[in-house]
């Protein structure tokens, strides 16, 4: 792993950590002591109307310690350091833990164990800075200016020294580095969209991404208005992806076990089309693996929708425990992929389709009915009518109601997996897909 | 047990008389996030979006009917966006946002409130900690009280539908057209509410929406609703405010299924 910048600010370090952790397990009364870090250092350029309007830079570093008499527990946090702030958090935190009633879902600490060593920490992204930042937001605007088009986006860059230990010998410590580029590109009323994350700042493709976003906005223009109603669609990646981030937050498993979760009864069931497969892959380098979860528990590659079939639920350890669950699996670097032939981009899948409407992004997706997962939201940032393999108008916005399991049982085509990331999903590699059957329940009207 | 065994609401249209919890989402989406002038201006496109309030309608643009009256007042004492004094450092103020009906007025800071003309700042620049940067907040926007009771907006209603409490929430980027649920429903037969429905969905165009009211309860039924997850700003950040309503009744608004819709 790559060593954090020595430059100031000076992160957190391993050997650091575990010092402070080592002094407040020697001063703990408690059963159990457990102590997270998160000290993150974090550059945020924003532009809009063609011209920069926010530039910040900052340092938080939170020191959290959990204290517990058998099952109460009390929690307390400091962003001191100091061995006389330290010993007042622990006072704190024992002192909520004595007040506390018996908490009938704790646990322990998890055990010891060796967490996996990923390439979390990227140096070009920690070295970065507000000139960089600036160098990135320039190219997006300088572009826009030429077309005579407005910008409004962020650049940003971060560096976070986590950590987690307890008193049973439990440590663990990441060194993180994220980089973020998103771009709205307004041509009047039509808007172009196109977004990134990367844990290197040097793979946000920033010029590549906004002519895509300038693109869209300019083929945005005067756009008709359709019929609400059943269309075949072609959704882009980040489309996609919206959709199934609420898919995947459905696989939470207390919800499975109450019978609210919309899987109910369906594990290891066919939940969508077959030729789908949605896996957890933290060493891929395009995605935001890490080595352990804020609960202490180790990230490993996993299965979680194997050819349809429901395979996984996402764990709390109180759960897991109860359900006899031993390897709790965690899905922060989603990939889901499908079986068979792939098409090349979104432009091959356009010239096979006869008939759709093709959706760049949706926005403000949020559940109608958690029982069915129906979803609602709108289409944004590009929508178009595709007929015999071209884009032949710019439509209004829809409005959605659909289930991913519902839209997701058969899919008419798809290209392999590729980067995804919007302004409400952590990044996700999948692929543009098209379907035959998708709601669009009202028009969007501006 | 009634609740559970509900029908499903019939699609159609309905009066509504929404209740204040309600409505304080409803003003929360529809009118808070629209009097944002950072938005107006383009600041968050990228983002949380714009807004149909566009500068060139505030004095004369018809946001509802002559009963809504909607009024920012971050002075009010035991609400969550009374903070003495903003994050500029500017007083915490009561001003119009809609007058009789008539959009009047922007939640602002300092950097934002000269670009419209305006000398002073309205006082809503707040931050959610020290690590982040103050940025236009909405105030505590609440509906102000008519002269109705609950019996005498509802006993108005031929077929309509009574809404409690907050549910599903979907607006788009400019917060012009928008769909809300809600917790409880109860539909409304001919003056009186009958019984129980399920899985109700509203959508409509806000000003349409708003244009619609026709009566909203007296000072005695206003209550007041506190949020505390409002997200805007990168980085992000979760903003607090109090939206305050009495119950309002509004005419003939589109009603949807919210199952298997």
């Amino acid at each position: 792993m790559t060593v954090p910048s020595e430059k100031w600010p000076k992160m957190t370090g391993r050997d650091e950590f575990r010092f402070l952790s080592d002094l407040i397990f020697t001063r703990s009364s408690g059963d159990h002591t457990m102590v997270s870090l998160r000290d993150h250092h974090a550059g945020t350029t924003r532009f809009a109307n063609n011209q920069i309007i926010q530039n910040v830079d900052a340092r938080r570093g939170i020191l959290t310690v959990t204290v517990a008499f058998d099952r109460r527990h009390g929690s307390a946090s400091t962003t001191d350091f100091t061995a006389g702030s330290i010993q007042d958090m622990l006072t704190r935190a024992e002192r909520i833990a004595r007040v506390s009633p018996a908490d009938p879902e704790y646990l322990p600490p998890p055990d010891p164990c060796l967490f996996p060593i990923r390439e979390t920490a990227k140096s070009e992204t920690v070295a970065a800075g507000p000139v960089k930042r600036l160098e990135y937001a320039n190219e997006a605007i300088g572009h826009c200016r030429m077309e005579n088009l407005m910008a409004a986006g962020v650049v940003s860059s971060s560096g976070t020294a986590v950590g987690i230990a307890a008193d049973n010998g439990l440590f663990g410590y990441e060194y993180r580095a994220d980089a973020g580029f998103s771009l709205t590109v307004q041509a009047g009323d039509a808007t172009g969209w196109s977004a990134a994350a990367h844990r290197s700042i040097d793979h946000l493709k920033v010029q590549e991404r906004t002519l895509a976003a300038i693109a869209k906005a300019k083929r945005g223009r005067d756009a008709c208005e359709l019929p609400a109603g059943h269309y075949p669609v072609i959704l882009e990646p980040a489309a996609v992806a919206g959709l199934w981030t609420w898919l995947i937050w459905s696989l939470d498993a207390k919800s499975y076990v109450k019978g609210t979760s919309p899987f109910v009864g369906k594990l290891g069931q066919l939940v969508v089309d077959e030729r789908l497969t949605l896996r957890n892959h933290p060493d891929h380098t395009d995605l935001l693996g890490e080595g352990m979860t804020h609960e202490g528990l180790p990230s490993t590659p996993s299965v979680w929708i194997d050819h349809g079939v429901l395979k996984q639920l996402a764990y709390d350890r109180f759960t897991a425990k109860a359900e006899g669950i031993h390897t709790i699996p965690t899905l922060e670097a989603p990939v889901l992929s499908l079986d068979g032939l792939s098409l090349h981009s979104v432009q091959d899948l356009i010239k096979n389709t006869e008939r759709a409407i093709l959706v760049s992004n949706f926005w403000y997706i949020r559940p109608v009915n958690p029982r069915d997962l129906m979803l609602t939201g709108m289409t944004r940032d590009g929508t178009f009518l595709v007929e015999k393999g071209e884009i032949v108008s710019p439509v209004k916005n829809f409005r959605f109601h659909e289930s991913p399991l519902r839209a997701f049982q058969h899919l008419s085509a798809w290209t392999a997996p590729m980067e995804a990331v919007n302004s409400e999903t952590r990044k996700m590699l999948v692929p543009a897909v098209a379907l035959p059957h998708f709601y669009f329940s009202s028009v969007t009207r501006f | 047990m009634e609740k559970v065994k509900a029908p499903a609401v019939e699609a159609g249209q309905y009066d509504l008389v929404l209740d204040p919890e309600h409505l304080s989402l409803t003003i929360h989406e529809s009118c808070g996030h629209p009097s944002e002038l950072d938005r107006a201006l383009g600041y968050e496109a990228n983002y949380a979006g714009t807004s149909f309030l566009t500068t060139e309608k505030r004095g004369n643009f018809r946001y509802g009917s002559r009963y809504v009256n909607l009024v920012a007042d971050n002075t009010e004492p035991e609400t969550l966006a009374a903070t003495g004094f903003d994050d500029d450092g500017v007083q915490c103020q009561r001003w119009d946002i809609v007058r009789d009906g008539i959009f009047v007025g922007y939640c602002t800071n300092r950097e934002v409130a000269p670009k419209i003309g305006e000398s002073r700042s309205r006082g809503s620049n707040r931050a959610d900690g020290w690590e982040n940067i103050p940025i236009v907040r909405i105030a505590n926007i609440g509906l102000e009280p008519g002269s109705a009771t609950v019996e005498q907006l509802i006993a108005d209603v031929k077929w309509g539908i009574y809404i409690e409490g907050h549910g599903s929430y979907s607006i788009d980027q400019r917060r012009y057209n928008f769909q809300f649920g809600g917790d409880a429903f109860w539909l409304i037969e001919n003056g009186r509410r009958t019984h129980m429905l399920r899985d109700v969905i509203y959508h409509g165009i806000t000003p349409e929406f708003w244009n619609s009211c026709d009566g909203v309860g007296d000072r005695s039924f206003r209550r007041r609703y506190g949020f505390i997850t409002c997200g805007k700003g990168q980085p992000g950040q979760s903003g607090w405010m109090t939206h305050a309503a009495s119950p309002a009744r509004f005419r003939r608004v589109h009603v949807i299924r919210g199952e298997g819709s």
